[in-house]
């Protein structure tokens, strides 16, 4: 009973660092969506030329780049000089911070498994989320979660219910079917709800969020409805987590402007943490009748 | 308990898991189709295969009808019980008493149909659910990563009637936790109601925490909280004795030596009939084992590590040894503490189950009971096979290697059943010293 209040609080607790800042407008470019976009005139608008150092062409991260001194390439500075080249040449410096800092959220996903015993459905589950939470806000992130786990779940109990029995395969496509209805169903309200996020929704972000029905329709099959509410949740405590990492401004400047550092003390830690063979915090309270015996 | 007793997911996956358990192996617990190859090879007893459903064409030419009235359906990439059928008995239908084909089986008026079974969860199933089940399997519905599997049907292993009482409608199942050809830990799991008769903890089954001497319940665990009756009972959890427990551990041991893991969990079900068998293997086997022990298995691990153990028979033994529950608070309640003095007359028990009285100093500064090897070599405990295995040791005759075996002796009229290690006591007072670690419920009176 405990744990479950544990989780719900530090649930609402991350929810409120986040909500503030989300609600306002964030305008976040990331990879780019292919939602067609329509220009009012016929020729299409000018690109913005980056090669060009005048100011309004940089975004906030570019100009952190330029801002840094570099001495030479070797031995300390090679990555760096290969990410200016990159963002010279037009990919984005928002793709390069979210790249660079992957390595760092994997870390954390690890060390809340290891040493804290948080569980999650692995790492590229949580990892990934955290990343559509950036894309499309964490709100709309667990709202259209909660909405696919619910259609799919519903589904599954109708065909029971009925006693529709059909083969596996086709019976997990018509579960998609139902899905892609109520995921179109939330986007057919963004006229009528007022949420600018609403309109950030891309595809990938679906994708995942689809992922991640199905790991908890496995679990809730196999062990029981309360073990997967319980490791979804934690999959959900841990992206929002990583989701706070990836939105820090001090954070994304320097593993932008130290990235052999930030790779290298990465790697070390990870090394780090494999040698650990202790309990687990969780472990540390599961067995607590054993440890006061 | 010191916390480094206990075994946890980290240390479980470094320190044994990844160290002991091979490929292939793995692979073997992974596919129950695999394990049952291995355990036929070994002519281990397992319960039989009926039929293996590689391809769909296989699931319409089989002869469906001709199936007993009990068996399993079961994938064989499962995980932990997911996509397992369990049919206890043919369906019944009502004869019309005026049929011509009325049938003399004694149902009183009830046929058995040929094609619709009844299974342990009191669902009906027909031959066409099992062959549309069946094809789900296959797809691969139920294993790991959804790739596509193979199923099987399997023998129904019934419900032994010792523990007619506390199953609910399942057959329950013993996990032993074997680590270098040594049963280190036990739990039954006994299904409930609430589990829907499947031996699963995570389902609402009971987990029985099992002395490994003596095959005696000891605590109970259900929702990973401790309970002592079975619930919505007054029936106790502690003190059932399994039947043929030394079977039963000898059975798993010998099936971890041809698994190629070398730290498992293997999975028994005692057959009414033909005894203890092998349902499975779990190469990362749970922990809540030492929940229902309330024991730490990482103790256990490393007392039994690196130990030569020859064959089966020598790992129970030695386990046996060093596992046993110590009753003693219950002993102390029960017959009171007992006090012995310095010099004591104690009866060993010889190899020919005979006892033999001979003089034995109590020393409270010693940890561990002693032998002299003459006389243990006179009443036959220096054979092989109760030798369990050879220790440095340090005493006041300076450091020495000497063998350990198992002993039985009765001090005071209490039996103690231990080990002992054997040196030349041949200078000393008495052929036998009694350690501190057996004095358990004893209060020494000295002068």
């Amino acid at each position: 009973m405990y744990k479950k209040l544990f989780i719900v609080a530090v649930f609402l607790f991350i929810l409120g660092l986040i909500l503030p800042g989300s609600l306002r407008a964030q305008k976040i470019y990331l990879t780019p969506s292919p939602i067609p976009t329509f220009s009012p005139e016929p020729e299409s608008l000018p690109k913005p030329d980056i090669t060009q150092k005048s100011p309004e062409t940089l975004g906030p991260l570019e100009e952190i780049l330029q801002k840094q001194k570099l001495g030479a390439v070797w031995p300390t500075n090679p990555i760096k000089y290969a990410i200016r080249g990159a963002v010279k040449a037009g990919v984005p410096a928002n793709t390069l911070v979210l790249l660079l800092l992957l390595p760092l959220v994997a870390l954390v996903i690890a060390v809340a498994r290891n040493i804290i015993g948080i569980r999650g459905f692995g790492i590229f589950l949580p990892a990934s989320l955290s990343v559509v939470f950036v894309a499309i806000g964490p709100v709309v992130g667990i709202g259209l979660f909660l909405v696919i786990v619910l259609v799919s779940t519903s589904v599954r109990i109708i065909f029971r219910k009925l006693k529709i029995k059909l083969q596996y395969l086709p019976r997990m496509a018509l579960i998609l079917w139902a899905v892609v209805f109520a995921v179109l169903g939330v986007l057919f309200s963004a006229p009528y709800v007022k949420f600018s996020q609403l309109t950030n929704v891309s595809i990938f972000a679906v994708l995942i969020l689809v992922l991640l029905a199905e790991d908890f329709i496995r679990v809730q099959l196999g062990k029981s409805a309360k073990t997967a509410i319980g490791i979804t949740s934690e999959t959900l405590v841990l992206s929002l987590f990583s989701y706070l990492f990836l939105t820090l401004k001090p954070l994304q400047s320097y593993v932008l402007l130290n990235p052999e550092i930030t790779l290298l003390v990465v790697g070390f830690a990870d090394f780090m943490l494999a040698r650990y063979s202790g309990l687990r915090l969780r472990e540390l309270w599961r067995f607590r009748k054993l440890i006061s015996s | 308990m010191k916390i480094s007793n206990i075994l946890g997911l980290n240390a479980r996956t470094k320190l044994y898991s990844y160290k002991y358990n091979t490929i292939v192996g793995k692979k073997n617990a992974d596919s129950k189709i695999q394990t049952a190859r291995v355990l036929k090879k070994a002519g281990i007893a397992h319960p039989l295969l009926y039929k293996k459903f590689k391809s769909l064409s296989e699931i319409d030419e089989y002869n469906w009808e001709g199936l007993p009235d009990s068996f399993a359906l079961k994938p064989s990439r499962g995980l932990g019980g997911e996509g397992i059928i369990v049919v206890k008995k043919r369906a019944l239908q009502r004869v019309d008493a005026n049929t011509q084909n009325s049938d003399r089986s004694g149902n009183g008026g009830m046929k058995k149909l040929k094609d619709v079974w009844i299974t342990t969860q009191r669902d009906r199933v027909s031959v066409q659910d099992l062959k549309l089940h069946t094809m789900d399997i296959l797809e691969g519905a139920y294993s790991m990563g959804n790739v596509p599997d193979v199923a099987f049907i399997q023998e129904y292993v019934g419900r032994h009637k010792a523990f007619r009482k506390y199953a609910y409608r399942g057959t329950p199942d013993i996990r032993i936790i074997v680590f270098n050809k040594v049963p280190v830990m036990a739990m039954m799991r006994l299904p409930t109601k609430e589990s829907g008769g499947r031996a699963n903890l995570h389902q609402g089954a009971i987990g029985l925490g099992v002395d490994i001497a003596t095959g005696i319940t000891t605590k109970a665990i259900w929702h990973e909280r401790q309970i002592r009756y079975k619930p919505g009972t007054n029936r106790k959890l502690h003190g059932i004795k399994i039947p043929n427990w030394t079977k039963v551990l000898e059975t798993a041991v010998s099936a971890q030596m041809v698994s190629g893991l070398g730290y498992l969990g293997v999975d028994i079900v005692l057959h009414p009939e033909k005894g203890p068998m092998v349902l499975e293997y779990n190469a990362q086997p749970g922990l809540q084992i030492q929940l229902a022990n309330m024991a730490g298995l990482k103790k256990r691990l490393e007392r039994v590590e690196g130990l030569q153990v020859r064959d089966a028979e020598h790992g129970v033994k030695i386990a046996k040894a060093l596992f046993l529950e110590r009753f003693s608070d219950r002993v102390k309640v029960e017959e009171g503490i007992l006090t012995v003095g310095i010099w004591e007359d104690v009866k060993i028990v010889t190899a020919e189950g005979g006892k033999v009285k001979v003089r034995a100093k109590i020393d409270t500064g010693a940890w561990k009971t002693s032998i002299d090897n003459k006389l243990a070599e006179s009443l036959g405990l220096l054979q092989d096979n109760n030798i369990l295995w050879t220790k440095v040791y340090k005493s006041s005759l300076g450091k020495e290697l000497r063998k350990v075996i198992g002993i039985k002796f009765y001090l005071a009229g209490r039996r103690i059943r231990t080990i002992a290690n054997v040196a030349n006591r041949g200078n000393l007072r008495t052929p036998l010293i009694i350690g501190r670690r057996d004095l358990n419920g004893f209060l020494v009176k000295s002068g």
